[in-house]
């Protein structure tokens, strides 16, 4: 209790001398303590990955606490510096399988261990040597902790249900490993003992290997290629050694606060990441800080220097904390950068528009792809009295329209349940579904981009289906009979189901199977057929429409502004552009400015022949033609 | 689900049904309050990057409580869930003095907005436990509220979100005071 208590009270500089040590220490970043790296003399032997792979830890060991037990910084491996064999890893697989394949990895492993005696930790760094150890000797799954040193338990899933259900998946894994081993060896690429940094061009099998997933401790080497890792750490060298020399400079800074906020915010989150993971957990001796937590500073305080448009965003440390656990520190860095960038651009930004755009996106595909879904979720505008004109209200003012008009509005006024799905996108499913869930996500979305978090959306969504009937969110039928004030009472309720349900239901998904075999896997489910094309269109179309809406409401709501403050208007009616925000180029509301926004096309996936939603959208498109040849 | 008969029978028997919005900054423990009320279990403290929301039902009420992601890029996201609350729940890390007036800052600007005009304030003073903590009546003093509020109903109570100390009062002061 008092554990909880006073992690999340690490910023407090004075609690935390109080607690921890008597050493004096600065705000976010200790800076004499013994145990912390000294970036600069680091920097020099090029060694500041104090951190390693999360493989090279041993759950046992740090179970046990061993009092030799050292950690931190300048002896940067120490988390492996124990060079006892004995000691290493984690094992990834748990039981005892009579695997012919697996004795004969662990034959491998023993003698990479016992060569590599006690100066293995000097070329840990440089490279993906790191993966080494990682499978060495067959353990039991550590007691209450997972291969990842996650807590097994959690409030939805029970040990012992985890421990039932993992002695099959482990064994999924090692055939699926067995299998991974043998198409790398058909494909040429060798390895030695260790994870393979290269891995097969791409092809409709790897694809499939992916996606029932990569093992788990390939996982940092799988990543970082099918991310092209590489070309970007290549294009950039050294950048991230600056970035950790700018922040010794900040250390020292007076106003340095006030100059980079983020650093405070981000110091608020590092011990809450994982507070459940034994690697992220404070050493009980010594400085209290494990070396986790400090590389999680490094590479969020480097990155918010980075990309200032980003800086830190509340989801980046999961995102960070899990590459940490797969990645050495430098590559963790740019693999956040490749997510931010590549994968979900602009959804971490200070105006998270790039959320809103892809909440918009999934919206679209869930109407499209799972009505019944969609008939629970979609928002039903009320008219509200507030100063910010609803399309609803504004459609029946408006001359110049027909009937479904407004189709678009829910991209713009995204539905309630999107406050749910954002947080799916932000941190990627870290914390959303159980782990290996997550992972097996992970895999997929490196190798297949972004769009599969669409599908992997989806998916849970459609699985969720059952437990949304089964609550029945009866009331939805009646709104539409009932008076308003309880319309407005069941509506709340239904709500409160339906963000139940969909809180909930992902965090039972323990088994990443259930998801992938039951729908991921399954051609007749239509929206498998998703590609990164389609997710690309239709972000561009989402972000247009959005647009469109918010200069038109923005318009709007300054036209309304006007009629009791004239100053804001100039005599044509055209707005001044005081407007504080940063969009607004001095927009009038003219006739095909609403025309634009009420009469906006809607979008059309691409299908199959058959497809009625195809035909609509084609029948839309001709009308459109045909208005613009019309005026011309 | 017998849920829906529970729910008629809720109804007869005058049980009542309300939302409320759990808000505050980040890492101000309310998450941690709404867990411990439901599951009067402690979790460990982590940022809450959706939102949580819960059931807790007290003397015949629901209250549904959405507890929302405090760090301030994330407050746009939860700006619509304004309507149709009937109360608000502030929650203030006692022990932050640092970001005390951020924290009023914050609390002033949600009352001023149109749809919370009419809901009742109740402030957890939180972290009590903690040394060097305001007191729930220094939080009261330096909020300004008996100045500033004059139509509404507020309260600003000490909480100990780890104990539970201050939570079943303030879950008891809103029922009593949500109707006027």
């Amino acid at each position: 209790m008092t554990k909880a208590r006073t992690d999340s009270h690490f910023h407090d500089a004075e609690v935390l001398e109080d607690l921890y040590d008597s050493k004096p220490r600065k705000l976010g970043f200790p800076v004499k303590s013994p145990s912390v790296p000294n970036f600069h003399g680091v920097l020099k032997s090029n060694n500041y990955n104090s951190s390693v792979p999360l493989f090279n830890a041993s759950a046992v060991d740090r179970l046990q606490a061993d009092p030799g037990y050292s950690q931190g910084g300048s002896s940067a491996n120490s988390l492996n510096g124990d060079d006892d064999a004995n000691l290493s890893v984690i094992d990834m697989y748990g039981g005892d399988f009579d695997s012919p394949r697996k004795e004969q990895t662990m034959k491998k492993m023993d003698t990479l261990a016992s060569g590599k005696g006690t100066d293995h930790n000097t070329d840990r760094i440089s490279s993906n040597t790191v993966a080494s150890t990682i499978e060495t000797p067959i353990r039991k799954n550590v007691g209450s902790f997972d291969r990842y040193g996650f807590r097994k338990q959690t409030t939805y899933i029970s040990e012992g249900e985890y421990d039932i259900w993992w002695t099959e998946y482990s064994q999924y894994c090692v055939r699926r490993k067995g299998k991974w081993e043998l198409l790398l060896e058909k494909s040429g690429l060798s390895y030695a003992g260790d994870s393979p940094t290269r891995f097969p061009a791409r092809s409709e099998k790897l694809k499939r290997y992916v996606r029932k997933g990569i093992p788990a401790e390939w996982r940092g080497n799988a990543w970082w290629y099918f991310a092209k890792g590489d070309e970007i750490l290549n294009k950039n060298k050294g950048l991230y050694d600056k970035l950790l020399s700018r922040i010794d400079q900040i250390k020292v800074q007076k106003n340095r606060e006030k100059l980079y906020p983020d650093l405070e915010i981000i110091e608020r989150d590092l011990h809450r990441t994982f507070p459940d993971n034994i690697h992220f957990q404070r050493e009980s001796f010594q400085d209290g800080e494990s070396t986790m937590i400090k590389s999680l500073r490094r590479v969020l305080v480097a990155f918010s220097l980075f990309n200032p448009k980003i800086g830190y965003c509340q989801s980046m440390n999961f995102l960070s904390g899990l590459l940490l656990l797969f990645l050495d520190e430098e590559k963790a860095f740019w693999m956040l950068v490749i997510i931010t960038s590549r994968y979900l651009p602009g959804v971490h930004n200070v105006n998270l528009e790039g959320v809103n755009v892809d909440q918009g996106v999934l919206m679209l595909c869930v109407k499209e792809y799972l009505p019944e879904i969609w008939s629970y979720i979609k928002p039903f505008y009320k008219t509200q009295n507030s100063n910010r004109v609803t399309m609803v209200s504004f459609s029946s003012n408006s001359s110049m329209h027909s009937k479904g008009t407004t189709k678009n509005e829910f991209l713009y006024k995204l539905p309630p349940v999107t406050l749910c799905t954002a947080s799916w996108f932000m941190s990627c499913f870290v914390g959303v579904t159980p782990i290996e869930t997550t992972l097996r996500i992970w895999d997929c979305m490196f190798y297949e981009e972004s769009n599969f978090l669409f599908k992997a959306s989806l998916g849970i969504l459609k699985m969720s289906e059952q437990t949304l009937n089964k609550g029945k969110l009866h009331s939805t039928s009646l709104n539409h009979h009932n008076q308003l004030r309880s319309r407005k009472v069941s509506q709340d309720e239904s709500d409160m189901e339906l963000f139940q349900a969909l809180q909930t239901f992902p965090k039972k998904l323990l088994n990443p199977n259930d998801l992938f075999e039951k729908i991921i896997f399954k051609r007749r489910i239509t929206f498998n057929n998703l590609d990164q094309e389609e997710i690309d269109r239709c972000r561009k179309f989402v972000k247009n429409q959005r647009n469109k809406y918010k200069n038109y409401i923005e318009a709007v709501d300054s036209s309304q502004y006007s009629n009791g403050r004239a100053s804001k208007y100039d005599d044509t009616g055209h707005n001044n552009g005081n407007n504080t925000n940063t969009f607004n180029t001095s927009t009038p509301i003219s006739d095909t400015m609403i025309q634009d926004v009420l009469s906006s096309e809607g979008y059309g996936f691409k299908k199959g022949i058959s497809g009625v939603n195809w035909n609509n959208s084609i029948k839309e498109r001709v009308r459109q033609i045909r208005k613009r040849k019309d005026k011309e | 689900m017998g849920n829906s008969i529970s729910r008629r029978l809720s109804k007869l028997f005058g049980s009542r049904e309300m939302k409320i919005l759990m808000l505050g900054l980040d890492n101000a423990g309310k998450t941690t309050i709404l867990y411990k009320l439901k599951l009067n279990k402690i979790k460990t403290s982590t940022p809450t990057v959706g939102f949580n929301v819960e059931t807790v039902t007290y003397k015949n009420i629901k209250f549904n409580m959405w507890d929302v992601g405090g760090q301030e890029r994330l407050r746009p996201l939860w700006r619509h869930y304004f309507p149709a609350t009937s109360a608000l729940i502030f929650v203030i890390d006692c022990s932050d003095r640092e970001r005390f007036n951020e924290a009023k800052e914050e609390l002033y600007s949600i009352i001023s907005e149109k749809e919370m005009e009419n809901v009742v304030l109740l402030v957890w003073a939180n972290k009590q436990d903690l040394k060097g903590s305001l007191k729930p009546q220094e939080i009261s003093n330096l909020l300004e509220l008996d100045r500033n509020l004059k139509n509404q109903q507020w309260c600003v109570i000490g909480s100990n979100a780890l104990t539970g100390t201050g939570l079943v009062e303030g879950l008891s002061w809103i029922s009593n005071n949500i109707d006027k």
